[in-house]
């Protein structure tokens, strides 16, 4: 008997329902196991304490004072039970989740202890506050979806609390109590807790996996509640249709007693009444369906990646692109694929970094800098006036001072370095000077910083970060998913009209040297996918197009 | 002066018993899981450990006294109830179950504290519902009905909700270990 059957059981034999097969199961673990015993004693102290609790209460409220009134004739009940039972998620989950962060507070810094030779040298990543998110649910795919809230919802990312309107499309949600909806538009919804979502109007089906039962569903015709496992509402103005597709539900019609419906029964309710018919699931896109769908608009997606890949390929102005899929997994290198003679970039050389999953999940396509030392070495001939980086990146975290990008090896003058500060700024600097007076108010170089882009609710998705070092018209943009996140003019004072690389790394910085084998530790803690330089400046139009071309 | 000191013992008495009555209710709500009819059986219990307060030895284990009475208590119970269906824990449970309780330290105050921070972190609904299906008394079925929801439902909410609750009272405790 696992633990969590021996609570249930418990549970059940402290309520008095409890069979005579089952309590002898109960007689048995209880008799041959000390550890079965503390669980069955700390129930039994919880009922006997609550019930003390109970008397307490009792005894202290007066009784038309109660704050939940329970008599039977009251309308509204079943609402105000179905916001209390909304509340068990978040007792069962969030305040479990905040006591062990209570218990915890400094296990949020993983990686530090491993690298203990080089720790003094970054700084630990504690905050003075916990991090926190806003949210139910993530979005965890869509197809054709077209929303009225487009800047809030994103594949991968938390889907923020209040109504959502899909207009077109199909898009799949996967609520943190482990439910599972389907939403067809056109749709109007709000994901009310991880246990509770109320529909307005639209199509959603709802897979309800066994720790989420009790999941609600609201619509204006009235409430389903799941006894588990699946099922759907279509919802309009004046009709609402609930189809039973597996399992069990209770539905609780406005104003009409509560029913329960089995598999394979549907029930509809319009201003003429009620009336049941056959569940019908070919109505609803099915989990399998929506699979279906996801992999063949991803399909079509990654060919036309591919496709601009190719073509970017043939432009003269690239100076590198390496495509992680194309890795050779045996010499650990990376083909230079630009096709251009002058100035061609090396190969990389993979150093300590491990195969990864790219953005399209194929496997062995990307990789992944956070094992110790990680890095692509190669070697960049030639000067530029002007310059673009773009990377397609996976972040863990930012849990050093610097998270490199492209660095190259040292700093001299005229060399760029493009990271990321743990503050989740985008840093990019090219070296004015090596010999510099600080009493004069002198620097090396400027450091063109955009706003903080990242922090960890990214965590984990692909993103496109792009700067570009535009000499000509002394300009640094940097760029986020094809957004330009912050425009700076170039002082003239620190402008570098030619730009020099030589040897790189890509997600590392620089080489420790002969007897000084310290390091700081620089490398990004995160995955890379594909690497564009071009030894010149891309416009607007032109990053916003490869990142559509590009996106996931 | 006999009085005074039967007058000082009681009150000695009173304090011993008040402060193991968690305990006892504790015991015997473990011999008679689910039984409605516990907590008359602790009041009989408390009834008669007053009544032979004579017997009781100074000095020796209250609990463990006071436990031996209440067994006695609940085998009367269960001869009154006269029900061949009863389900019973065999004797040799029972006997453990009385020895480990007896012996166990079990930081009652500490616990009834740590519980009632922990509800005061749930939501009021979750609160009232678990209160109030504690002050209710009856069957799991009439609550339900009570209050409108499904047996099934309403057995997942409250086990969620107490495993909460002993997890949220573990975790104070071992903090109040590692901090103390």
């Amino acid at each position: 008997m696992n633990r969590d059957e021996l609570r249930s059981l418990i549970d059940v034999a402290l309520e008095g329902g409890l069979s005579e097969a089952d309590f002898l199961r109960l007689e048995a673990e209880l008799s041959v196991d000390p550890a079965a015993r503390r669980e069955y004693y700390d129930r039994v102290l919880l009922s006997t304490l609550l019930e003390a609790e109970a008397d307490a209460e009792k005894s202290t409220t007066p009784s038309d004072g109660a704050p939940i009134r329970l008599s039977p004739r009251m309308p509204s009940r079943r609402w105000r039970w179905a916001f209390a039972s909304m509340t068990v998620l978040c007792a069962g989950l969030f305040a479990v989740v905040a006591w062990q962060w209570w218990i915890q507070p400094v296990a949020e810094t993983p990686d530090l202890a491993s690298h203990t030779a080089a720790a003094e040298l970054t700084r630990p990543g504690i905050s003075g506050s916990e991090q926190q998110s806003s949210g139910y649910a993530i979005l965890s795919g869509q197809v054709d979806a077209v929303w009225d809230e487009a800047a809030s919802v994103s594949t991968g990312g938390i889907v923020a609390p209040g109504e959502l309107r899909l207009r077109s499309g199909v898009a799949r949600f996967e609520l943190f109590s482990g439910v599972t909806l389907v939403v067809e538009g056109d749709a109007t919804f709000s994901i009310l807790s991880p246990m509770e979502v109320s529909v307005v109007s639209g199509k959603v089906r709802a897979r309800v996996p066994e720790p989420a039962q009790g999941f609600r569903l609201l619509t204006h015709a009235g409430e389903v509640v799941d006894l588990g496992t699946e099922f759907a509402v279509n919802v309009t103005a004046n009709r609402s249709e609930v189809h039973v597709l597996e399992g069990e539900v209770e539905w609780h019609p406005a104003g009409l007693p509560a029913q329960r419906l089995k598999q394979g029964q549907a029930t509809q309710m319009t201003p003429e009444g009620q009336a049941a018919f056959d569940a019908n699931p070919q109505s609803f896109v099915g989990a399998g369906e929506l699979q279906r769908r996801i992999m063949v608009q991803q399909q079509s997606r990654r060919e036309r990646w591919k496709l601009s890949m190719d073509e970017l390929s043939q432009d003269q102005r690239l100076i590198v692109q390496y495509r992680l899929a194309t890795i050779d997994v045996a010499k650990r290198q990376l083909p230079n694929l630009v096709t251009r003679d002058v100035d061609r970039a090396s190969e990389g050389a993979v150093v300590a970094a491990a195969l990864a999953s790219n953005r399209w999940g194929d496997a062995a396509s990307a990789l992944d800098f956070s094992p110790a030392g990680s890095r692509v070495r190669l070697h960049v001939p030639g000067e530029y006036q002007n310059l673009t980086l773009i990377a397609w990146v996976r972040i863990n975290s930012l849990d050093r001072w610097y998270n490199s990008l492209f660095l190259t090896d040292g700093h001299e003058q005229g060399e760029p370095h493009w990271q990321i500060m743990d503050d989740g700024r985008l840093f990019f600097s090219v070296k004015k000077r090596d010999v510099w007076d600080m009493s004069k108010g002198e620097k090396d170089k400027h450091i063109f910083f955009s706003p903080p882009f990242w922090n960890t609710s990214l965590s984990g998705r692909w993103l496109m970060l792009a700067t570009v070092y535009d000499g000509a018209n002394r300009r640094v943009t940097h760029y986020l998913n094809g957004e330009v996140l912050s425009l700076e003019a170039i002082p003239d004072e620190y402008l570098v009209t030619a730009i020099r690389i030589g040897d790189a790394s890509l997600g590392n910085w620089g080489l420790p040297e002969r007897d000084q084998p310290r390091f700081a530790i620089r490398n990004l803690n995160g995955c890379l996918d594909e690497f564009n330089l071009f030894g010149a400046a891309l416009s607007a139009d032109e990053i916003r197009r490869l990142y559509d071309d590009g996106k996931p | 002066m006999p009085n005074s000191d039967e007058h000082g013992l009681d009150s000695d008495f009173v304090a011993q018993l008040t402060q193991h009555q968690l305990a006892l209710q504790m015991y015997v709500r473990s011999l008679l899981p689910g039984d409605a009819g516990a907590s008359d059986v602790v009041q009989q219990a408390n009834a008669t450990i007053w009544a032979k307060r004579g017997e009781f030895e100074l000095g020796t284990n209250f609990k463990a006294w006071a436990f031996s009475v209440a067994r006695f208590e609940v085998l009367n119970y269960r001869k009154r109830q006269a029900r061949d269906a009863r389900l019973v824990f065999s004797d040799e449970l029972e006997q453990i179950v009385e020895a480990e309780l007896a012996g166990m330290d079990l930081r009652l105050q500490e616990r009834h504290d740590a519980l009632r921070a922990c509800l005061e972190n749930l939501r009021p609904q979750d609160r009232m519902l678990l209160l109030h299906r504690y002050s209710s008394g009856g069957t799991l079925a009439e609550f339900a009905e009570t209050v409108g929801r499904s047996v099934g439902g309403l057995k997942v909410t409250l086990h969620r909700l107490r495993s909460a609750l002993l997890g949220c009272v573990e975790r104070r405790l071992s903090v109040e270990e590692a901090t103390s």
